[in-house]
Formats: C-alpha cells, sequence, structure tokens
C-alpha cells in the first residue's frame, strides 16, 4: 500500500502541479525549454546553476517574485536558461542527494505529457463507449494504479498509487475541496489559468503532504 | 453482472473480433470501434512506460463509473479485450477460456490468415456457449 505521485493538470493541458512520495525512480528533471512551466515542483524543473540555497528556497515560492534575500534583486526564474553572472562563476553542485538515485529514463516533461495523453484518450474512450457522459475512474497495470478526478472547471487530479489499493477519487476530491481550493483557488498569488507558471505554493505543498500522509493506505 | 462485449486485436492494433452480448453500453458502427482498438493499443503501450517503480505490464483494468475494460496481453501480442460491468469477476477467468478457444479454433484452422480479421464459424459457437448470447449471463 503505497502512494506514489501527484499530477494536477489545469484546461490548458499543462502540467501545473507535481508531488511525489514513495517512488523508486525519480523523475528526471526536465530539459531546458521542454515546456514545463515554472513553479509546478521543485524538483523537477530544469536543472539551473543557483548556488546558495537561500536563492532557491526563495523561488520555491511564487509569492517571492521580488526577493532580495541574497542582496541581487531577481525577478523570476523565467529565463533558467541564463542563470546570474555572478553566481555562474561558483562551481556548481548539482543537487546531491537526487542524483543518486536511479531516476526514470524520461525527463519529467514528457512524462507529464505522456501521463496526460492517457487520461485524454482514456476519458475520450470510456465516453465513447458508454454513450453517456460517463467518467474514466483509474486503470490499473502490474505494478501501480492510476486515479483520476476532474472537477467541472477542467482540473485534472491525478494519483498514482499501488496497484492493489481500492479507488482513491475520493482523495482526490478531498485534495480538491481541502487544500486547492484554500490555497490555490483563495490564493490571490496565484494566477489561475495563466498558462505561465504552475500553482506550486508552500502552504499547498505542505496541507496536501499532511493530508496523504495521514491517510490509512499511506505506510 | 452482465458481459458487454468481447474484442480480439491483433499484435499491430487493428481490431480482428467484435461482438456484442448484452445492451447497456453503446452502439457504436464497426469504424469506431475499429478507431477504439487502435487506441487501446498505443494506451496500453505508453501506460507500461509510465511505471513509477521498474517495469511494469500495460494496464489490465480500465475502469469508468458503471463499467470496466479487462485485458488480457498474449505472449504473441494479441490482445483480449472484455468489456464488463464493475461487479463481474469472473472476467478473467472468462478471458482465459475465450484464448483457449482462439488457439483451437483459430490459430489451428488452415484457412485462416494470421493476422486478418476471424471469420469462423466454430470461434463464435465455442465463445457463445462461453459467454452466452447474452442477455442473462
Amino acid at each position: 500500500m503505497t502512494i506514489y505521485s501527484l499530477y494536477i493538470f489545469d484546461r490548458h493541458c499543462n502540467c501545473v502541479y507535481y508531488q511525489d512520495w514513495h517512488r523508486a525512480k525519480r523523475p528526471k528533471p526536465a530539459g531546458e525549454g521542454g515546456g514545463i512551466l515554472p513553479a509546478v515542483a521543485h524538483a523537477i524543473s530544469p536543472q539551473t546553476h543557483y548556488t546558495d540555497p537561500s536563492v532557491q528556497t526563495a523561488f520555491a515560492s511564487p509569492r517571492n517574485t521580488l526577493s532580495s534575500t541574497s542582496g541581487v534583486v531577481v525577478a523570476v526564474n523565467n529565463e533558467p536558461a541564463s542563470p546570474l553572472p555572478g553566481l555562474l562563476q561558483m562551481p556548481a553542485p548539482q543537487q546531491p542527494a537526487v542524483s543518486q538515485q536511479p531516476t526514470s529514463e524520461l525527463p519529467f516533461d514528457e512524462e507529464a505529457k505522456l501521463v496526460y495523453g492517457v487520461i485524454l484518450s482514456l476519458r475520450n474512450m470510456i465516453k465513447k463507449l458508454s454513450g453517456r457522459d460517463e467518467q474514466f475512474v483509474n486503470y490499473r497495470t502490474s505494478t501501480y494504479k492510476l486515479h483520476l478526478y476532474e472537477t467541472l472547471s477542467g482540473y485534472k487530479f491525478v494519483m498514482l498509487s499501488d496497484h492493489n489499493t481500492d479507488s482513491l477519487r475520493f482523495v482526490l476530491r478531498q485534495i480538491y475541496t481541502g487544500p486547492f481550493l484554500e490555497y490555490v483557488v483563495r490564493n490571490p498569488l496565484v494566477s489561475m489559468n495563466s498558462r505561465e507558471r504552475g500553482i506550486d505554493n508552500e502552504y499547498f505543498r505542505a496541507s496536501t503532504d499532511r493530508l496523504i500522509r495521514g491517510l490509512s493506505v499511506f505506510p | 453482472m452482465a458481459i458487454f462485449g468481447l474484442w480480439v486485436i491483433n499484435k499491430a492494433g487493428g481490431l480482428v473480433y467484435q461482438r456484442d452480448f448484452a445492451d447497456g453500453l453503446a452502439q457504436l458502427t464497426s469504424n469506431e470501434y475499429l478507431v477504439l482498438a487502435g487506441t487501446l493499443h498505443g494506451i496500453h503501450a505508453i501506460t507500461s512506460r509510465l511505471s513509477p517503480t521498474g517495469s511494469s505490464s500495460g494496464a489490465q483494468v480500465i475502469e469508468g463509473e458503471t463499467f470496466k475494460m479487462t485485458i488480457l496481453l498474449t505472449v504473441t501480442g494479441t490482445k483480449f479485450v472484455l468489456l464488463t460491468s464493475l461487479t463481474e469477476m469472473t472476467a478473467d477467468t472468462v478471458l482465459q477460456k475465450v484464448y483457449e478457444a482462439y488457439a483451437d479454433a483459430v490459430m489451428k484452422n488452415p484457412f485462416h490468415t494470421p493476422e486478418m480479421p476471424i471469420r469462423s464459424e466454430g470461434f463464435d459457437t465455442r465463445i457463445t456457449t462461453l459467454i452466452g448470447t447474452g442477455q442473462s449471463s
């Protein structure tokens, strides 16, 4: 009984949020300019060469788009291809803990696109086969199970869990009615539907994490 | 407890056999079934690559709100897909028996061209006795 990961997609087909728990193969960071928005998840953003940890934590939060904790005013991390000249001169240690674990063979941006493609095709297939407005709920393979919950506003909550768990749709609904409404929809600093950045923020991440860790299926 | 339909998809993603047993799902044209079978073939390949832990098979059961699709992939790449209600527990054993019937009545038939649509009366009757014409099962 395990929960592997959570993806949230908006109605423009963009992955706006990602979080994982017991994932054996770490997601490979997305390639630069690979179509992943900023502020989706810190672990999978294109690798930038910022070495000062205070800069990194400040950058993880969309609230601090104009943070000056490092003494340099940096606008946003929208341009990973051109890190600041001052920071470039230091030798950049690549994320230590993450790189030692085996990574999946797909970069994260491609993986997110595949997940979205699969749920969209299956959703259409189920609708076509049933002839009604019936939703796709989940599928199961020999090692994992994918659950989908789609809101009326077109947000798709996708969760990957162990293959013998029961339906986790209620959990996805809880994430939507709880943390998502509270810390994303009611958060004036998160620009929804912007097509330019994700919805990641510290409160949402911590609150979702608490909800998932409190589940009985979570070991 | 109902079995709605059975598909056989060849290793290239073409639908070679399709049969309805009970009402409950939409009536589609054979062309639409061909498209759906091709889509399923593609999805099946992708799902095996999305595994968060090690290597995985492709999708085995796909569930909607009122029905599910159980997929049996043989070692030769042929897929048997059974559309049933969610409460149907015998889908796996039925598929295994369909595979046996396929081996006996289709693969051993000297007039059958591999990877082509199955037009075999023997297979039809075997499936009818196995699943029934539908309404009750």
